[in-house]
């Protein structure tokens, strides 16, 4: 699972002010005092104590808009949803299929280390050091925080749909390799995530089931397209294959997109998610909430994309086309990405997101930087709001698209 | 995976004439005997309805050596060619994944593409929706199809049987042709042409005889 959904969360408790029980899930303190190591969302720090010890210096979680979230949802109304005694019309074919397919575990011996990565990582040295490490933080939150959902989901479905509970299982299996996978790489530089302590430490963004399925299908699919994005580009740039990592993307990515497939199923078993003018306009909320997300984050590290070769918005802007068309194949509305004004705006976004940060870091009294950020948010909202409205793309399924009966494939 | 695109990148030149299956030649490893393959035991917990389609989807699988007479169901999904080859490179990645996966596993290979089936002349419902040239992917796995419905979507399902596989694949002679994208903006190059060589059925000699 990827992180890009982080922006979605203080949107979301707006929309439904009612479900604010985060923690229901592993007795999770609301409020996290210290953990091993940060997710951080702003820049990189240039160095920090992190790097040097074995045992890490305790930080203070860092969260800010954009810091890769835990996700909690609304078991009950999960269990009602895929109970088949309920829900009678749910398509067992295709979950059939996808639970033959999760069965086939492609990438049972995918995740093998070797000696290249010790080796990568002590090579790894400045600036670009402290990045890598960002970017293993953050990649296997990202995947542990897929882990304990799924997981938690595979368990409670278990009596309602064992079907579709074994299939939570088996992603929670692969979600645990990855993450396991991305920390045994930050052992490499003498760290190491908590995620026993993560687990219980951060907190957790609720979501209710229609939401979590838009929110992880984009997530899925997004982190598909990134990872294949910056493995195939490095099978055609090798120079800068700085770290092994990378070589194992394509694989893996392959996971990622079947995650991907299933919650186009879970949505399609709930037609109601798909089928109205509501539907059509969370849809463009949840991919734009995905999309700026990923571009703001990855605007502030550049270095960690120029650093493999990238060019960071042209990265962004192919992952965001092609997850986009993905996404059409399911989501009854998309955002016209492919119109350069869609770009324009983000671009702007960028600009009012990196003064906003940089008030942060001045040293005016608090009640000086509201101040000065009252513009800025308000530029930031309004040119969020102005992408939002921007014609839409109607599209979906075949299954139930209502252009189906003119279309030639 | 990548050593496998290589080779052939390499050995077939990104020509037209490469799209075409290879009448000549001859496959040595052709069915011979069927192994059973990711149905490990249907799983504990399934409700009635589900492990009768566990079941089926079994049978299909076992169904597969190539036993004389008897027929064989076949799945397929089918699409203009410039959707399932050119446009769609994640489809590419499936299925040397899947390819990769059966040779660790050493399962006999059970799906395949093919350029303009002869079997779509016995389905009009489909050829009048269907741009040409079109490829299908076929295999005698009913629930991968089905899986592959899911995440293609726009393409068109249907099944049939056949007695032997180079009667279910044949193919009509075809030349494939992709115009290079206008504005292609990925920052990696895209797939070679002649990459879905891989997946045509090589038609057997008994056959070619």
């Amino acid at each position: 699972m990827a992180a890009e959904m982080a922006l979605v969360k203080p949107i979301s408790k707006f929309t439904s002010p009612k479900l604010s029980n985060p923690s229901k899930y592993l007795s999770g303190r609301r409020f996290s005092t210290v953990i091993r190591m940060s997710a951080t969302s702003s820049p990189p720090p240039p160095a920090t104590a992190t790097s040097k010890s074995k045992k890490g210096t305790k930080k203070e979680i860092q969260e800010s808009l954009l810091t890769p979230r835990f996700y909690t949802t609304d078991f009950e109304e999960m269990e009602q949803l895929f109970n088949t005694e309920i829900n009678k019309n749910l398509n067992e074919a295709e979950f059939v299929a996808l639970l033959q397919e999760f069965k086939t575990d492609y990438n049972q011996t995918h995740f093998v280390r070797n000696k290249e990565f010790k080796e990568a990582a002590d090579k790894l040295q400045g600036p670009l050091r402290q990045i890598f490490v960002e970017f293993l933080e953050r990649s296997c939150t990202a995947e542990f925080s897929g882990f304990l959902l799924y997981k938690e989901l595979g368990r409670r479905l278990k009596k309602t749909n064992p079907v579709v509970a074994e299939i939570f299982s088996l992603m929670s299996r692969d979600e645990a390799r990855h993450a396991g996978f991305l920390n045994k790489g930050l052992s490499d530089f003498n760290l190491a995530l908590d995620l026993g302590f993560l687990t219980k430490a951060r907190k957790y963004t609720f979501f209710k089931p229609k939401f979590i399925f838009y929110a992880t299908y984009l997530s899925e699919k997004i982190g598909y397209w990134r990872y294949i994005t910056i493995y195939r580009h490095l099978k055609a740039n090798p120079e800068f294959q700085c770290y092994p990592i990378f070589k194992y993307f394509e694989n893996w990515c392959q996971d990622e997109n079947r995650h991907g497939d299933f919650f186009s199923a879970l949505m399609k078993a709930q037609p109601q998610f798909l089928n109205d003018w509501q539907a059509k306009l969370w849809s463009r909320f949840f991919c734009l909430s995905v999309y700026v997300t990923m571009y703001l984050n990855d605007c502030q590290r550049t270095d960690f994309y120029e650093g493999i070769g990238l060019n960071t918005k042209e990265f962004d802007m192919h992952v965001i086309i092609e997850t986009n068309r993905t996404t059409a194949r399911i989501f009854p509305a998309v955002l016209d990405v492919e119109n350069p004004e869609f770009k324009r705006k983000l671009d702007r976004m960028v600009v009012s997101y990196e003064k906003l940060l940089a008030i942060g870091q001045t040293d005016d009294p608090s009640f000086v930087k509201t101040l000065k950020r009252i513009p800025l948010v308000a530029s930031l909202a309004s040119e969020i709001l102005a992408a939002y409205l921007m014609p839409p793309v109607e599209s979906g399924s075949v299954d139930f698209a209502e252009f189906e009966p003119n279309l030639v494939y | 995976m990548w050593s496998v695109t290589g080779a052939l990148t390499v050995a077939v030149p990104p020509t037209a004439a490469a799209c075409r299956p290879k009448p000549f030649l001859v496959s040595s490893s052709f069915p011979k005997q069927t192994k059973k393959l990711h149905l490990s035991p249907p799983p504990l917990l399934l409700t009635s309805h589900f492990s009768s389609s566990f079941k089926s989807a079994a049978t299909s699988v076992e169904q597969q050596s190539d036993k004389k007479g008897e027929s064989t169901k076949y799945h397929f999904l089918v699409a203009n060619a410039k959707f399932m080859l050119d446009e769609e490179e994640h489809f590419q990645e499936q299925l040397f994944e899947r390819l990769r996966y059966y040779g660790e596993r050493e399962i006999e290979q059970d799906f395949w593409l093919v350029i303009e089936p002869k079997f779509l002349d016995n389905f009009p419902k489909i050829t009048q929706r269907l741009r040409r040239p079109a490829v299908a992917l076929v295999s005698t796995n009913g629930p991968w199809i089905t899986f592959m419905k899911l995440r293609l979507d726009r393409v068109l399902y249907d099944s049939f049987e056949a007695t032997s596989l180079d009667e279910a694949l044949a193919s009509n002679p075809t030349t494939l042709e992709f115009d290079k994208p206008k504005n292609w903006v990925a920052p990696y190059p895209k797939y070679e042409p002649g990459w879905w060589d891989t997946f045509l059925h090589k038609v057997t000699q008994e056959s070619v005889v």
